[in-house]
């Protein structure tokens, strides 16, 4: 076990972006609750539970997408005895830890003040976390193995961004198929088929796992890392 | 730690042959290794630190084969390594700095490391300046930085990569002086341009040209390749066609040149004795 | 002042038009955009599905592609202006006698030309192919007019953003935002909350889309631009003719010179 002075500087590394992601994309989504024209139970409760389906993920998202390519110290990481990768995934898993420090609160609250159950394709309370789990994890991995491919933020950011932004524009297009449906990122809350919404879930997880194996195996050549990068 | 290389090559994407069959051994002590710009030093260092792999060739450091991952970590772990272009973490201080790598060494004993980070940097002169952030350093502050991080974890083995570069003449004398006393038993290889550097620390040698070895001696020995070599010419007019020119000094009678070359570079050119540069340059431009 | 920006203008062209994401990422976009079924890409070589219109087909495709392309277009771009710090050549920049707002507008065309090119092959590619499988040239007026009027307005304007953005907030947080923004101020309908959707400042081309090239949607039933019944903000919808599709660029124009002022002025207060 690592001190934790270790994980407060990956902390830093992580960055302001990580830091800030979260609590703007929390704020954000209840923003859009509020503005909310048209109230009703069933749209507002939406939109909260988009919060957590939508927000979350795409900025945990983007985050994980710029851990790899602009360390500044990377040629002294990479001749240390603690695993370059290693080192990595401690700042993924921050990323994301910060990213579920935001979505649990804001779920909980939800659940708590009955705007979760207002959504008739809420899951319940314990499964139903998925909500977040599986687009955050989802979307973190695929900007994170897309970040160790490229070595650049800028690319790997942009692919995070456009596949969400595929998914929201073209929703019902997206889902036409069944492998659509099974990657799509927003099947709580605008899922065509609910039926098939735990097979999704899962189909993201697993997804999010190879995702994280491919960046594994990719940042296991050090000297793409140090070599001439995309600027 | 002895280092033992045997046929190491390494080509990158392109063809770029930046090693081309090296056989070398470095044994304990003080180890220089000069060579011109793209002559393969900085390859060579990274492929001693682990960072970048052969195409072929074996290597091995304190007996770890390099080829493998088991062997890289257990060098990694008696490793003090400053890179020719150290990059660092801006938002931290030179502290933190120094703090955060030894984490990375794995010194998780707080106050172990506490008293080493104090220690550092204090030798490195940099005490009053620790809480300030790196952002505000200068380059030579950063390479003093540099340097204690390379000595965090009292390596065995130090490859330092143009250490002293953006090092004020005082800072050079004492870095020098803190890697030859640093040395003793264990295993210090210094690549550098800067040949000084190398005639006032080592006395073992190596010099890559286009990344092949062209000399391994002492330091003596390759002052030696310019015996006979070195020419004094003073002249008020064009400065010597013949040879390498090393210095030129502005003199009552014009300019007085000191060259390299094979023959007396003009009428009233007297040889003098050689230093450890114009040993290099003899070889290199031979 | 002109050679400043012209030397600008061509080296950040050529160092953003060799980068290899600025051609992954709109072609990863284009993949994904084909797979996904019903999408009018695929529509557009299939004569039972096309729209009976050239200039529909062209002007919904440009619709389509700009909506996704822009988004890759101002992420790629957003660290171009913040990189000559990290790359430490800021300094070096700065000491030439080169007018600095001569050198930031040619960053600004320059890289964003440069980032544009794909989009434009990407776009004028299928137009062109269009317009041989249909056998109706016209498609080809119609996709470089579409061109002009909706993608190269919308593109200043996010090009603007996403140079001065990240001198605010960092560059990541600043593609979560810009794709939040994006979403949000030209996709959102305008009655289900208070968005820029649909106003004058609409950088997916509204009022061009509307009053210039007579689009309102593949179906034509959409309203892309003009007041919408319950919305809010609509005193920044007025009823679509080509003046206010004209003046709708001009804000769209000043508003990127504004926001590059301000990214400038913001640069030149914390190099001091």
């Amino acid at each position: 076990m690592k001190p934790l002075t270790l994980w407060q500087y990956e902390v830093r590394r992580a960055g302001w972006s990580a830091l800030l992601g979260p609590p703007i994309a929390v704020a954000v989504g209840i923003a859009a609750a509020l503005a909310n024209p048209m109230p009703s139970d069933t749209t507002t409760a939406r939109i909260l539970l988009g919060t957590l389906e939508m927000a979350i993920p795409l900025a945990a998202g983007v985050a994980c997408a710029s851990l790899v390519g602009r360390d500044p110290a990377v040629e002294l990481q990479l001749t240390s005895p603690t695993s370059y990768r290693v080192t990595l995934l401690r700042r993924l898993g921050v990323t994301l830890g910060w990213a579920a420090a935001f979505a649990v609160p804001t779920a909980a609250v939800l659940i708590g003040t009955g705007w979760w159950a207002r959504w008739p394709a809420n899951h319940g309370a314990l499964v139903g976390q998925l909500t977040w789990v599986a687009p955050t994890l989802g979307l973190s991995a695929l900007g994170f193995a897309a970040a160790a491919v490229f070595r650049s933020p800028a690319a790997a950011g942009a692919l995070v961004t456009t596949i969400w932004a595929i998914q929201q524009f073209f929703a019902g297009a997206a889902q036409e198929h069944r492998a659509g449906r099974l990657l799509y990122l927003f099947a709580t809350t605008r899922g065509a088929a609910p039926d098939d919404w735990t097979a999704n879930r899962l189909t993201l997880l697993g997804a999010a796992a190879a995702l994280i194996a491919l960046a594994l195996v990719v940042l296991g050549r050090a000297e793409r890392l140090i070599g001439e990068e995309d600027e | 730690m002895r280092i033992e290389i045997s046929g190491l090559t390494k080509t990158y994407r392109g063809g770029v042959a930046a090693l081309d069959g090296l056989d070398l051994t470095v044994p304990t002590g003080m180890f220089g290794l000069l060579g011109a710009n793209g002559a393969g030093k900085t390859t060579l260092m990274r492929i001693l630190a682990g960072v970048v792999r052969p195409s072929s060739g074996r290597v091995t450091v304190g007996g770890h084969d390099l080829a493998t991952g088991a062997g890289r970590t257990a060098v990694q772990r008696e490793l003090g390594y400053l890179p020719q272009d150290l990059g660092v973490y801006p938002d931290l201080t030179a502290r933190q700095f120094l703090d955060y790598v030894a984490l990375l060494k794995g010194m998780d004993d707080r106050a172990v490391r506490r008293r080493r980070v104090g220690e550092l940097l204090e030798v490195v002169a940099l005490t009053p300046h620790a809480d300030r952030r790196l952002r505000g350093f200068s380059g030579g502050m950063r390479q003093r930085v540099g340097i204690a991080q390379a000595l965090l974890a009292d390596p065995q083995l130090l490859i330092v990569d143009e250490p002293t570069a953006g090092l004020d003449p005082e800072e050079r004398i004492r870095f020098r002086t803190l890697l030859s006393q640093f040395a003793g038993r264990r295993t210090v290889l210094l690549s550098t341009h800067i040949v000084d550097d190398i005639a006032q620390t080592c006395r073992e040698v190596a010099v890559l040209a286009k990344g092949r070895l062209i000399f391994r001696g002492t330091a003596d020995e390759l002052v030696r390749r310019a015996d006979g070599r070195v020419w004094s010419v003073v002249t008020d007019g064009p400065p010597p066609t013949e040879g390498t020119v090393v210095s030129a000094l502005p003199h009552e009678n014009g300019m007085r040149y000191r060259v390299v070359a094979a023959d007396a570079p003009g009428p009233g050119a007297r040889p003098v004795d050689p230093a450890l540069e114009d040993g290099y340059l003899a070889l290199t431009t031979n | 002042m002109t050679g400043a920006f012209a030397a600008s203008l061509r080296y950040e062209f050529r160092m953003q038009v060799r980068k290899r994401s600025v051609w992954i990422v709109p072609a990863l976009t284009l993949v994904l955009f084909v797979l996904i079924g019903g999408s009018l890409l695929r529509d557009l070589f299939d004569p039972a599905e096309r729209p009976p219109e050239a200039r529909t087909a062209v002007v919904g495709l440009a619709v389509q592609l700009h909506g996704l392309l822009a988004i890759g277009f101002g992420c790629l771009l957003a660290d171009r202006l913040v990189r000559d710090d990290r790359l430490r050549v800021a300094s070096i920049l700065d000491a030439t006698p080169a007018e600095p707002r001569a050198r930031l507008l040619g960053k600004y065309l320059g890289a964003g030309a440069a980032t544009a090119v794909p989009i434009l092959v990407a776009y004028l590619g299928f137009a062109l192919a269009y317009a041989v499988d249909s056998g109706g040239p016209g498609a080809i007026g119609w996709a470089l007019v579409a061109f002009v009027v909706v993608f190269v307005p919308g593109l200043l304007f996010v090009a603007a953003l996403a140079l001065a953005g990240p001198l605010v907030v960092p560059a990541p947080l600043f593609r979560v935002l810009f794709v939040g923004y994006w979403l949000w101020g030209n996709v959102v309908p305008p009655d289900t909350m208070p968005t820029l959707s649909g106003t004058l400042v609409h950088p997916l081309g509204g009022y061009a889309l509307t009053a210039l090239l007579h689009f309102r949607g593949i179906d034509g039933e959409d309203t892309l631009a003009g007041p919408v019944s319950g919305a809010t903000l609509n005193f920044l919808r007025p009823d679509p003719t080509p003046a206010v599709a004209v003046l709708s660029i001009g804000v769209l124009l000043a508003l990127a010179v504004a926001v590059l002022a301000c990214g400038h002025a913001l640069r030149v207060r914390r190099a001091r």
